[in-house]
């Protein structure tokens, strides 16, 4: 290992990427874009459920029922419509996503102390949003039934409305949200986007960074210098890892700044272990690219690998232990769901290296597998 | 008049002939790339089937731990009701520290507190509360969480409360209640391999749609063969379509696969509507999408700036299509935006064909406007590439 021949080939890389203006200034703008547009695109809270109401009893009780919902923030009131076929064709074109069927009778029974069944449509294209809903229209009858039979007993039995309330809702829940307290999505997502962008975009730079050599047939210039594969291979990475660092950094103040994400940990544990998985990610670029030979399959398979396990197996929208079990071994398997940890502890949670080292020390395993297999495949003397 | 004819007869055959020598050229090259096709293969099937398989955002077997100050009869019966498939109850911790300490180490995501004198307090009448805390890091679980913990709370509330009035909770039959009859529509039990899977597979289409011929495109030019078509007798549109007819083949191709291989056999997804209009709408879709991928082609002077504006243009096509975020739950303006991008349309009505069954009469106004949208930006990306090699 020759310290000048790896600085001169990082320079000459350096120099290559920044003539690119374009390339250049898109290394930097994709991952701070992308950051944006999650930031402000995602959002999953379940709000403004575009609802209609078929009320088939036409009652002053049946109007004071539907206007709960109407009255939600949860929910976004579209309308009566009169009858199902509408209804079902409103369903199935989205215009909206629920619709209360409110019976026949619905004033008269409720008057006469029977109770009354209530049908909900939910439009269950959109699984977990229907979850959600599903949630609201429970919690809006069980205020509502538990108000009807609160005056009912105060009714029939003589009992002070005040009192009454509380025999029908003894038991109150007091829910404590932990690490997020007012649940607002932004804060929960924020951090972890950073895990997600650069779990995308190391590997992506680099493998084109290899591969651009290799099909334009500069590499030959390689293969016949006296560089070393090693020295090639670490000056060539290093730059990539320098621009992905600077887009971390960037990433944290976007993400503190901007989402005012709350910053709990020691900013002396993040930072190397952020490098540590910087480095990690480049060392996908790296044996993606010893195996392929175009630029575009370098793209392609830099994307198709790292979208899916950094969206979906890294604990960024469905925690690990609520995967299934198959699921579960392939996360373990992946760097994003340790980085995550990582993220997620020194973001909302304040916690530092004594409890996070686990997921450090498997990075650091990670990026030495890594780099191993891709110095290993990497070869100076091409097959033919 | 029969020589005109027979001219015309005959530039038609050249026309078409050069249209299908291109067209293969394009499939020949692609086929020759081994790992690019290994991948695309790839991406039809094992990637959809990993988006599809095992992750739910349903809260499901959440661990929780409780710690029961009264241990009597009622806690009991209160913490016994926290089951599957919603919780999973982990076991008892005797000291709320514990709790707190299950929770940082991502052991626990709830911990139920049931403070003493419970039972006493409910057979007096007075209020008690009970608490629960919520690892909150993923608002939407922690959301659901908090929800189902408030319906039994409060079914149990009600009928402790009914029986000390000497009603009995099945006497609930005879009491004015609003009795809660929710039906869940085009995915009864809420399968989320049903909606990931669609959804992967059009982003997938998406990113294939932009990027092949995009690439196909710029390969050209970076290697300078693209003069040599130049120079023959080749009109910018022959040179043009063939590479993204050839690439639509592909896309359609691997959607099939993925279709019929992997959606409908592994996650059962129904396929309600007519297939025939989904691969319609899906071929609409590719041809009016590669417009985005030609305009990307004509900016971009080497591959690496192509794969970086392809990242530019898919990503927040998919991140607004509507598919994780609602439009009535975006900012106004990101709605607006929103009403641009050709997938959001392309969802709606695939969602629609293979989940609701609905038909060309439900979902035309989807089609067309995507469609108008589609030919715009190709219209713009044709016009661009003239303007390029003319």
């Amino acid at each position: 290992m020759n310290i000048k021949r790896i600085f001169v080939v990082a320079h000459k890389e350096w120099r290559e990427i920044v003539r690119d203006r374009l390339f250049f200034s898109l290394a930097f703008i994709v991952p701070a874009f992308l950051m944006i547009l999650f930031g402000y695109g995602i959002s999953m809270d379940v709000e403004d459920i575009p609802f209609v109401v078929m009320d088939q009893d036409g009652s002053r009780m049946s109007r004071d029922y539907s206007y709960r919902f109407i009255d939600s923030r949860y929910f976004d009131f579209k309308g009566y419509v009169h009858d199902e076929h509408t209804l079902t064709l409103l369903l199935t074109d989205n215009k909206v996503r629920a619709a209360i069927i409110i019976p026949e009778h619905f004033q008269k029974d409720l008057l006469n102390g029977r109770p009354v069944h209530v049908q909900t449509l939910i439009d269950g294209t959109f699984p977990f949003r229907a979850q959600t809903t599903k949630g609201y229209v429970t919690a809006i009858n069980a205020a509502m039934s538990r108000e009807l039979l609160a005056g009912y007993l105060s009714r029939t039995r003589g009992i002070p409305i005040e009192r009454a309330r509380g025999i029908v809702r003894p038991v109150r829940l007091e829910v404590r949200y932990l690490y997020n307290q007012s649940v607002k999505s932004i804060w929960s997502v924020a951090p972890k986007l950073i895990m997600v962008i650069m779990m995308l975009s190391p590997p992506f730079l680099t493998a084109l960074g290899v591969v651009r050599e290799k099909e334009s047939g500069s590499i030959y210039n390689i293969y016949a210098s006296t560089v070393r594969r090693g020295e090639f291979l670490l000056g060539k990475l290093v730059p990539y890892v320098g621009i992905s660092t600077m887009n971390m950094f960037i990433l944290w103040l976007m993400a503190t700044k901007l989402y005012g994400a709350p910053f709990k940990g020691q900013v002396s544990f993040f930072v190397p272990a952020s490098i540590l998985y910087v480095i990690c990610t480049t060392g996908i670029g790296l044996v993606a690219s010893v195996f392929v030979r175009t630029q575009i399959a370098a793209i392609i398979v830099t994307v198709i690998l790292t979208m899916i396990p950094a969206v979906l197996y890294s604990g960024c929208l469905i925690p690990i232990p609520s995967l299934s079990g198959q699921a579960q071994t392939i996360a373990h398997m992946l760097p994003a769901m340790y980085y995550t940890n990582i993220v997620m502890g020194s973001f909302l949670k304040g916690v530092g290296l004594k409890s996070l080292w686990p997921n450090v020390l498997i990075l650091a395993g990670y990026a030495t597998i890594l780099f191993t297999i891709g110095f290993s495949l990497f070869t100076k003397r091409p097959r033919s | 008049m029969i020589m005109k004819k027979g001219n015309i007869l005959s530039k038609t055959a050249i026309w078409l002939l050069r249209l299908r020598v291109m067209t293969v050229k394009e499939l020949l090259q692609l086929s020759r790339d081994f790992i690019l096709i290994f991948f695309v293969v790839y991406a039809f099937t094992v990637d959809i089937y990993s988006a599809g398989a095992g992750v739910t955002l349903q809260l499901n077997k959440a661990a929780t731990v409780f710690h029961d100050n009264d241990r009597s009869f009622a806690s009991r019966e209160l913490i016994s009701r926290f089951q599957e498939p919603h919780f999973s109850l982990k076991g008892e911790i005797l000291h709320p520290s514990e709790g707190l300490r299950l929770l940082d180490k991502d052991k626990a995501m709830i911990v139920l507190d049931i403070p003493p004198r419970f039972q006493e307090s409910l057979l007096e009448g007075e209020p008690v509360s009970v608490q629960l805390q919520v690892d909150a890091t993923n608002s939407v679980l922690g959301f659901l969480a908090a929800s189902y913990g408030e319906q039994i709370v409060g079914e149990f509330g009600l009928e402790a409360g009914l029986k000390r009035l000497g009603m009995s909770a099945s006497g609930a039959e005879t009491l004015p209640m609003i009795k809660d009859d929710h039906r869940v529509w085009f995915n009864p039990n809420q399968n989320d391999a049903w909606f990931m899977s669609i959804t992967e597979l059009l982003n997938i289409i998406t990113v294939f749609a932009i990027l092949l011929p995009a690439a196909a495109m710029v390969r050209e030019k970076e290697r300078g063969t693209v003069e040599q078509l130049l120079v023959s007798p080749l009109t910018p549109f022959q040179i043009m379509v063939p590479k993204m007819l050839a690439m639509t083949m592909v896309i359609l191709a691997g959607t099939a696969v993925s279709l019929f291989a992997v959606m409908e056999p592994v996650f059962h997804v129904p396929i309600k509507g007519s297939v025939l209009l989904f691969f319609l709408v899906t071929t609409l879709y590719i041809l009016n999408t590669a417009g985005l991928g030609l305009f990307a082609a004509t900016i971009a002077r080497n591959l690496a700036q192509v794969g970086m504006l392809t990242v530019l243009i898919v990503a927040p096509m998919i991140f607004l299509s509507g598919a994780w975020t609602p439009p009535e739950a975006m900012v106004p303006w990101m709605r607006l935006f929103m009403y641009m991008s050709p997938l959001h349309y392309y969802i709606d009505s695939c969602l629609g064909i293979l989940l609701k069954g609905a038909g060309l009469d439900i979902l035309w106004d989807s089609v067309l406007i995507m469609v108008l949208l589609g030919s715009t930006v190709f219209g713009l990306g044709m016009w661009r590439f003239r303007r390029q090699f003319s």
